[in-house]
């Protein structure tokens, strides 16, 4: 790896490393969305993205998302932002240690009113299904419609939680006030 | 000599620091092993309130007052809806009741508490008061109240005055650091329950609700845009005796329309529990209603 400027945000190498098919697909979108190149774990990447599963992961430089212990480098909630799996990558490839902080216990708080942004019922069935890593196709089939169609309602989605990625407008989706009764 | 003019900046800070001094007698630091001491309120002969957040899970507490005497105290019970913790002393003095304070927008307001072995104090101004409100733990707050002061966890849950020196309500800290009141009233509304019961019961269905658009085709005939759909349904809940299923959205509770979770905690508070309510619901495009028993809201 050559160091770059510091300072200047560069396109890392990073390979995937997950224990099944869907969550390798998820992963790999995670690390098309931070912006960096996917490679294969036998081409000496910069970093690793891991669901913490996998066979035979180079804990230093790998990133485990949705995993609790194990010796790897980072560690990430399963709902982490893009931003904080780009800054996790950039991190373990500079031989940091990333944890993220733990969920702080929410100061007294009061019921959601009337809110600004309403889902249709069809928009929280494709955030539930953009949530458990599911591409268009996959949440097509699932949901008997057409992945034309999934895309319609990604896009809602996204102008409706002001998202730019699916892992943010998950994130924010979660943010959508569920309350029990 | 010639005569000093009155200054008034010293009148007003010996009319706060009297303020403080005749509410002391209300400041309790309550010792909890392995935390730091917190605050509290001598509410009434007995009777310590604290903040309930944060307040770990123990039985009994030491409790010292203004004047230096120290207490074992009981917790008597606690109402994560509220934010109140009551804890029961024996032979306290019974304190000279404060009156009651008059929040406005703007006026004065001093918040007290304890904090490194004293009594601390705080001065800001009322930001804002609203109507009452419900919590997030479904409890209905009198007033809604916030001050422009900032409290630390230690100094929450003592006694808020006004500029006159009226109890207001106690500290609490909300979202974004911002310090609400609970307001005297909403106190005294549950420390009877909290000290005979431990718990203040309120209603519950069993249902993990999301405001949704009502389909179009369905709006019409819903009478409104907006529902609440069914994300999960409790096991042995009200709800699941009802047969109840995520992805019904229900529209309307005793007949008035619920379009947010706060407009479903008005109907479950303490004096809903075992009554019967009509729920009416959308299910695979057609509304149906259903009659069901308010349960109680399970503790945490």
């Amino acid at each position: 790896m050559s160091a770059p400027a510091a300072g200047i945000p560069y396109r890392l190498r990073v390979a995937v490393l997950a224990s099944d098919p869907v969550a390798q697909d998820w992963l790999a979108e995670l690390v098309a969305q931070c912006g960096h190149q996917l490679v294969e774990a036998a081409a000496s990447p910069d970093a690793v993205l891991t669901d913490g599963a996998a066979d035979a992961v180079p804990a230093a430089a790998a990133v485990a998302v949705g995993a609790v212990g194990g010796e790897f480098a980072g560690w990430l909630p399963p709902d982490a932002s893009t931003a904080q799996v780009d800054a996790a990558l950039r991190a373990v490839a500079t031989g940091l240690t990333v944890r993220a902080t733990p969920p702080r216990a929410r100061n007294f708080d009061r019921l959601p009113e009337e809110s600004a942004v309403v889902l249709t019922p069809r928009e929280i069935e494709v955030l539930a299904a953009l949530g458990n890593g599911l591409t268009n196709k996959e949440t097509a089939r699932l949901l008997g419609i057409s992945p034309h169609t999934v895309k319609f309602h990604i896009e809602s989605l996204f102008r409706k939680l002001g998202a730019s990625s699916r892992a943010e407008a998950v994130v924010r989706g979660m943010r959508q006030q569920i309350v029990e009764f | 000599m010639p005569d000093i003019a009155e200054n008034p900046l010293t009148n007003v800070s010996e009319a706060l620091a009297e303020r403080v001094r005749v509410a002391r007698p209300l400041v309790a630091s309550i010792a909890v092993p392995g935390h730091r001491p917190r605050s509290g309120t001598l509410w009434r002969k007995d009777v310590v309130v604290a903040s309930e957040q944060r307040f770990p899970e123990i039985g009994e507490a030491k409790v010292t007052l203004a004047d230096g005497s120290t207490f074992t105290a009981r917790v008597a019970g606690r109402d994560p809806g509220t934010n109140v913790v009551a804890l029961h002393l024996e032979d306290t003095p019974d304190p000279t009741p404060l009156p009651a304070g008059e929040p406005h927008p703007g006026g004065l307001a001093l918040a007290l508490g304890v904090d490194d072995g004293g009594i601390s104090a705080r001065l800001g101004v009322i930001h804002s008061v609203g109507p009452s409100w419900h919590s997030r733990a479904g409890g209905r707050i009198d007033r809604r109240i916030t001050l422009d002061i900032g409290v630390t966890p230690i100094e929450e849950g003592g006694p808020v005055l006004d500029a006159g020196g009226g109890l207001i309500g106690i500290s609490t800290l909300g979202p974004r650091g911002r310090v609400l009141v609970i307001p005297a009233a909403t106190v005294e509304g549950v420390l009877e329950p909290l000290l005979s019961k431990g718990k203040v019961e309120r209603g519950w269905l069993g249902l993990a609700l999301q405001p949704v658009l009502v389909p179009e085709a369905l709006q019409s005939e819903a009478g409104q845009l907006r529902g609440l759909m069914i994300m999960g349904v409790s096991k042995e809940s009200p709800a699941a005796r009802a047969n109840l299923h995520a992805g019904d959205i229900l529209v309307t509770i005793a007949g008035e329309s619920v379009t947010s979770p706060a407009a479903v905690a008005h109907h479950l508070g303490p004096d809903s529990v075992g009554k019967q309510i009509e729920l009416r619901l959308l299910r695979a495009d057609k509304p149906f209603s259903i009659p069901m028993t308010v349960g109680v809201r399970p503790s945490r």
